[in-house]
């Protein structure tokens, strides 16, 4: 295998081992952070994911002006459009009922729950099931586009990043420094080993900067969802999966760092760069924190959970896959990788995510947790 | 003194914080006035800290105690 395969996938395992251990201690959950705004007004746990986005955008923005980051802005963004805003709306809907996102429920499902597994299954299904309606939603993505010629908000302005991104970031450093004053950054916890989540934001801030780095774009693992998700389905009608318009496309093709090569991947079946970033990362997230339960003693497969629950999880899976087709991408690629770089796509993703978070949980309190 | 037991291992988020509630509130007056408390049994992290902190911010006291396979968060008056 070729050098600048291996750095990838030995840098991506590292990172979801970390990333896995690290959230599994710090309960560090994206979802929770926007559902509980709606659910018990508190804002303790979005504080800590604006604690991650200012930090990263720091980190990126150094990583840009010393020429650490080469690729800028990184792969697979592009032109907005309301496709973002519709599939952030149907991802918030669909991480509420699952209880968790995708990176959520994957150290969940490490940590032994059987609820997360299935709400796993049902992004799994979701992905593959994005290719049926693919040819309809891409028409859409294209004729509602906007900004064309930019990715991120200061290219649409017409301003260096730096311009933005910096006056931005000191804001958001002086707010952060203000909460932390007043104590609302922190809170008693007595989960065994228990980690704030603060130092957790900081460490995942520094996850997404050493990922950018090294193999050219922060962490997102769902494009790889439709990879697995296709690999199944070709199991039982490879005829009709070859013949899907979607599984055939390569969205990704660039030179990562510290390689002279270009690589490809796409969502269809088979290996390529999208399963050499994406899988190890999977795999650390889902090892590390069963390595994170096993050593404070506390993993164990929970079964007893309720069948109303299990239905939630599964549709919450289903929703939350198909939805990180149509946006494209994840809360995580968007929010800690899109959002420190203010591209436009992750905006528009942020925008549609918050309505559909508080839809969740309208519909968890109305006919899930009763 | 009364003891009321919820059992809420191995439910999805945030079931944990949301069925407690509904527990505390529709027995308030009791918890109140010492005749009641409420167990809470969980294997939810998150729970550990999410429920200490609401119901204290309610006027309630509670401890967390590690067991074998979870932690029992218990709930009781503030007089």
């Amino acid at each position: 295998m070729e050098q600048g395969y291996l750095l990838i996938i030995a840098t991506s395992l590292a990172i979801g081992l970390i990333a896995g251990f690290v959230m599994h201690r710090a309960d560090f959950c994206t979802t929770a952070s926007f559902r509980d705004l709606f659910l018990f007004r508190d804002f303790f746990l979005m504080r800590q994911m604006i604690l991650l986005i200012v930090v990263s955008m720091v980190l990126f923005e150094f990583g840009r002006l010393s020429g650490l980051i080469s690729l800028y802005p990184f792969p697979l963004l592009g032109a907005p459009s309301l496709a973002n805003i519709v599939g952030g709306f149907i991802f918030g809907i669909g991480m509420v009922l699952a209880g968790g996102c995708v990176v959520g429920s994957l150290f969940k499902m490490g940590a032994g729950s059987l609820a997360s597994a299935a709400a796993f299954l049902g992004m799994l299904a979701g992905s593959a099931y994005y290719a049926e309606i693919h040819p309809q939603w891409s028409a859409f993505a294209k004729s509602t586009r906007l900004a064309k010629e930019a990715i991120t908000l200061p290219q649409w302005l017409n301003l260096s990043p730096g311009a933005l991104l910096l006056p931005l970031a000191a804001a958001g450093s002086l707010w952060l420094m203000r909460e932390f004053r007043a104590g609302r950054m922190q809170r008693p916890a007595f989960a065994l080993g228990h980690l704030a989540p603060w130092r957790a934001a900081v460490i995942l801030a520094l996850l997404g900067f050493a990922s950018y780095v090294l193999i050219g774009m922060p962490m997102g693992i769902t494009t790889s969802y439709s990879k697995l998700g296709a690999g199944i389905e070709s199991l039982v009608a490879a005829g009709h999966v070859s013949n899907l318009e979607y599984f055939s496309l390569q969205p990704l093709n660039y030179t990562p760092p510290f390689s002279d090569q270009a690589i490809q991947g796409g969502p269809g079946p088979g290996l390529d760069a999208i399963a050499a970033i994406q899988f190890p990362l999977i795999i650390g997230i889902v090892a590390g924190a069963m390595v994170s339960a096993v050593r404070v003693g506390e993993w164990r497969l929970q079964w007893r959970i309720p069948r109303r629950q299990l239905l939630s999880a599964l549709t919450g899976g289903l929703l939350i896959g198909l939805a990180a087709r149509m946006a494209p991408s994840c809360n995580v690629w968007h929010l800690w990788g899109g959002m420190p770089i203010l591209a436009l796509q992750s905006l528009f993703f942020v925008a549609g995510l918050i309505p559909g978070t508080w839809v969740g949980a309208r519909l968890l309190t109305r006919f899930v947790i009763r | 003194m009364k003891t009321i037991d919820i059992d809420i291992r191995g439910q999805i988020c945030p079931s944990c914080l949301l069925l407690t509630l509904k527990e505390l509130n529709l027995n308030s007056a009791a918890v109140r006035a010492g005749h009641t408390e409420i167990v809470v049994t969980t294997d939810d992290r998150q729970a550990t800290t999410t429920i200490p902190v609401t119901v204290e911010r309610m006027g309630f006291r509670s401890t967390v105690v590690r067991m074998d396979d979870g932690y029992l968060v218990r709930i009781f008056s503030n007089t």
